[in-house]
């Protein structure tokens, strides 16, 4: 089963330090706040499963 | 059956074009459940996630004893929390967690200890994807 490619820098541009809820699909952000507690909070009522990722990092140079 | 990942771009490595090994996981400890990204680290022994998403599960990780572990140039203190109920694309496993404090960028690792016990994995950076074949533990 191939997945389609989840695209970060396509999802997170735009999006200032924080968290972002994103589709099932991995397609497209549904919230955004400045802390997990408030994204989850505002996805209290989406019944569609969420993925929560951080937003306005960079991730170059990480050696791990 | 092999699951097929593409490599994820990610902000900041635009300049390298470099993509990392990313999956979609979903944590449940008892009634809570998390759903984020993990990354495939062969370089990391344990599975790591953040005390940000310990919280969101309930993982009273203030309580389990400080340890201390060390990086790339670095020291860093973690909590382990054993038995985790993990799930990639409908292949359950259970897996032991560091719950690392001041954990920086990637909040969710996944390590030799855990992934790589649980699922054949091949990297193939040249085609930019990655295969993950779970095996069979009952």
């Amino acid at each position: 089963m191939v997945h389609n490619k989840i695209d970060f820098n396509n999802l997170l541009k735009g999006y200032k330090k924080g968290w972002v809820a994103i589709s099932s699909s991995h397609k497209k952000v549904v919230y955004h706040g400045k802390t997990l507690k408030s994204v989850m909070s505002k996805s209290k009522e989406n019944k569609d499963k969420l993925f929560y990722f951080p937003s306005g990092e960079k991730y170059s140079n990480f050696v791990g | 059956m092999a699951l097929v990942f593409k490599y994820s771009p990610l902000p900041g490595l635009e300049r390298t074009g470099v993509l990392a090994p990313i999956v979609p996981i979903t944590f449940t400890n008892g009634v809570y459940e998390f759903s984020t990204y993990a990354l495939i680290d062969s370089g990391a022994e344990n599975a790591v996630i953040s005390t940000v998403i310990a919280d969101a599960l309930h993982i009273d990780w203030s309580n389990i004893k400080q340890e201390k572990g060390f990086g790339m140039g670095s020291q860093f203190l973690f909590h382990r929390f054993n038995d985790l109920k993990a799930n990639v694309e409908n292949n359950e496993f259970v897996i032991d967690v560091c719950v690392v404090e001041g954990i920086y960028v990637f909040k969710c690792i996944l390590g030799r200890n855990d992934i790589f016990k649980k699922a054949e994995i091949k990297f193939k950076g040249y085609e930019n994807k990655f295969e993950l074949i779970f095996r069979k533990m009952n």
